[in-house]
């Protein structure tokens, strides 16, 4: 079992087109790591220049919000979905 | 590439954005097969005639309901109260998923509904490309 990883469209570039990837990781910050490995380009979409997640990317683990866990220190565990969600706005 | 949808689902979208003057209103498409399958009528979260924004946590319950149907996200659509069917910067600015824009234009009667692809290099970026894409009505 792996972290199942769902890949919204704008980033599908880098995943070779896949919407989802499964990978070992045991935190968010873990995640984005071996996402940034596998697929290399990620976490400059994922993580803003303070190194926290960028605030149009909402990142949930299983049904809940990581911005309202523990953000990068979020656990993750072998059987979990981690949705990757960009904030969708206009005018 | 165009953008295909039934007389019935393609009223259901205009029918929404009417219902949310004064304000925006928005919503997401599923497709199946090349064609929009579902209209989700969404909550405009800024409430605000000039600007729209998804509520997260809406658009996470739609995105799981359109993953476990075996759909996929067929596009992003707005209303425009008072100006034509064609983004604005804002909409390029805060364009983030690589899915057809429809923008439905309250402007005149009937509506107009018209589709565009946003091209950014990087989601993040403020400007890009917009290119139209036919919005092919069925029914």
């Amino acid at each position: 079992m792996a972290v199942e990883v769902r890949i919204p469209t704008v980033f599908r570039k880098f995943t070779d087109g896949n919407s989802t990837v499964s990978l070992e990781a045991g935190t968010i910050a873990d995640l984005v790591d071996q996402l940034e490995a596998a697929h290399p380009g990620m976490r400059e979409q994922l993580l803003a220049s303070d190194g926290q997640l960028h605030r149009f990317v909402n990142v949930y683990v299983n049904d809940e919000d990581a911005r309202y866990l523990d953000k990068l220190d979020t656990k993750v565990a072998d059987g979990d979905t981690v949705s990757l969600l960009p904030s969708v706005a206009g005018g | 590439m165009e953008l295909t949808i039934s007389r019935l689902l393609a009223n259901d979208m205009v029918e929404h954005c009417l219902q949310g003057r004064p304000h925006e209103a928005c919503g997401l498409l599923a497709s199946h097969e090349g064609a929009v399958i579902q209209v989700f009528r969404m909550t405009n979260a800024s409430g605000s005639p000039v600007r729209y924004s998804l509520d997260p946590k809406e658009q996470f319950a739609v995105y799981k309901r359109i993953e476990d149907s075996g759909w996929e996200l067929g596009g992003v659509f707005h209303s425009h109260t008072h100006t034509e069917a064609y983004p604005s910067p804002t909409d390029v600015r805060m364009a983030s998923e690589d899915v057809p824009y429809v923008i439905v234009s309250l402007a005149q009667e009937p509506a107009s509904v018209r589709a565009f692809r946003i091209i950014k290099e990087n989601w993040a970026d403020s400007e890009g490309q917009i290119e139209e894409i036919p919005v092919v009505i069925d029914g």
